[in-house]
């Protein structure tokens, strides 16, 4: 699974205004990866458990999400969340353009991808 | 010899009743010693024809009326004369018509008299109306021009007057002094959060009003800032406050740039469940919501959350948060002034 999700983001990696990703997998191992200073792996990686703790909190609230963009004034965060427990955070500039055809194509794939 | 000369005052009277008319045509040109002239017409064809051919002072509607029944008339007025007087007399008067008449731009709403004295009264309502000053101030439609517009105009002239603006359900106000916004209220919302919500609209009317000091300033900083704030709002398709104006479900087609996930391939989307706070979390508007409760629960751990998100990159203030679900998308909106929660449904295309 680990593989899978390297060797598919690193295929479709970097994407214009994607400061970095990271992903979550079903046994809690977090891989991330920067393409800039903008973010360190320490705080994408927290960051990463933290927007993981809020989707799986939304439950509660009667919502079953399967993507969220947490849209700050410098960033957008989207979280992908896939039925078997791997969630991909891809952290973007919030400007116009970034949020594209590419980047949601990422997303859906990557909802897409086959579990093991 | 005097060189005084009284003024004539002029009416159009419109009612369906020819008795009606011909009584008031005889008992106010009596009344008023000749001073008021006196026109009727049995419909509104007759009284548009009229219209056209000479102007009155005010032009006197009765509610039931076939075809089309005074109200419908009124609105018609408002657009074809906006600065025609008009008073409404009717044998049904009920609340529901009298906010409605004068919502729609009627000077007055009087009950159709049946006795002497009623007839006194409406004389001398109708002859204090036709004789007062027109206030100052243009009534105009916003179809052409842009509130915004109109907003750039009194400020950058540093001017200080009330825009009253209004479509058929919505009536509100913005406040201009001295070239600032200092007030806005629609419905039962005030401050930045009305502003918005009537910046938003995509037609309506307006009253250019002298400046009146509202009862309570509700709107601080540069209009240039709230302008520009409104015009991002509303590029964003963020016109939510509007199921206000419609009270029903409203359906719109996504548009690509309305957000993350409207970029998406979808069909034609649905507003189904709103609720609109004030950023002290007091509930202005609370639309089909399935529990009120969860919801401003769900509001209050966002904007814990996204403070904790904020603390552990620089990712700057907090604006909202999307959500896709298989039903639909959810926007929470965490903004000093106010909270948002907007559900709705329809067809996102989601992943497989």
């Amino acid at each position: 699974m680990k593989q899978d999700i390297e060797e598919f983001l690193s295929r479709r990696m970097p994407l214009p205004g994607v400061a970095a990703w990271g992903a979550r997998l079903a046994d809690r191992t977090v891989l991330s990866h920067c393409y800039s200073d903008w973010f360190s792996t320490e705080q994408v990686e927290q960051t990463l458990g933290r927007l993981a703790l809020s989707a799986d909190g939304l439950g509660y609230h009667g919502i079953q999400p399967v993507r969220l963009c947490w849209v700050f004034e410098h960033a957008r965060i989207h979280l992908a969340l896939r039925g078997d427990g791997v969630y991909l955070a891809l952290f973007t500039e919030n400007r116009p353009g970034v949020t594209n055809a590419r980047l949601e194509g990422v997303l859906d794939e990557f909802a897409r991808l086959a579990a093991g | 010899m005097s060189g005084e000369t009284v003024k004539r005052k002029s009416f159009l009277f419109v009612d369906d009743d020819a008795g009606f008319l011909t009584g008031v045509q005889e008992l106010f040109s009596e009344m008023s010693g000749g001073r008021w002239d006196v026109s009727a017409a049995g419909n509104h064809a007759q009284a548009l024809a009229m219209l056209a051919k000479f102007r009155v002072d005010v032009v006197v509607l009765d509610i039931g009326m076939p075809v089309m029944d005074g109200i419908q008339f009124l609105n018609l007025l408002g657009r074809t004369y906006p600065n025609q007087r008009v008073v409404m007399l009717s044998g049904l008067a009920t609340e529901e018509n009298r906010k409605t008449c004068l919502e729609s731009g009627a000077a007055l709403f009087l009950e159709k008299p049946v006795t002497p004295d009623g007839f006194a009264a409406v004389f001398a309502a109708l002859d204090a109306l036709a004789g007062a000053r027109s206030q100052g101030g243009f009534r105009g439609m916003m179809r052409r021009v842009g509130l915004p517009e109109v907003l750039q105009m009194e400020c950058l002239g540093r001017k200080s007057s009330v825009l009253e603006v209004f479509t058929g359900k919505v009536r509100g106000r913005i406040v201009i002094c001295d070239g600032a916004i200092v007030h806005a209220e629609s419905g039962s919302l005030r401050g930045e959060v009305a502003l918005y919500g009537l910046l938003a609209l995509r037609g309506g009317e307006f009253n250019l009003l002298p400046f009146a000091e509202p009862p309570l300033r509700t709107i601080q900083g540069q209009w240039e800032s709230l302008l520009m704030e409104a015009a991002r709002l509303t590029d964003e398709g963020q016109r939510l406050i509007e199921p206000e104006e419609s009270g029903t479900p409203e359906t719109k087609t996504v548009e690509p740039g309305m957000s993350d996930f409207a970029a998406l391939p979808g069909g034609e989307v649905r507003i189904e469940e709103v609720v609109l706070c004030s950023g002290a979390g007091e509930v202005l508007h609370e639309w089909e919501s399935k529990s009120l409760e969860l919801r401003l629960r769900l509001l209050e751990q966002i904007e814990q959350q996204a403070a904790e998100l904020s603390g552990m990159a620089s990712v700057g203030r907090f604006d909202r948060l999307e959500i896709l679900t298989p039903e639909g998308r959810i926007v929470c909106q965490v903004q000093p002034d106010r909270r948002l929660f907007v559900r709705s449904g329809g067809t996102p295309t989601l992943p497989a």
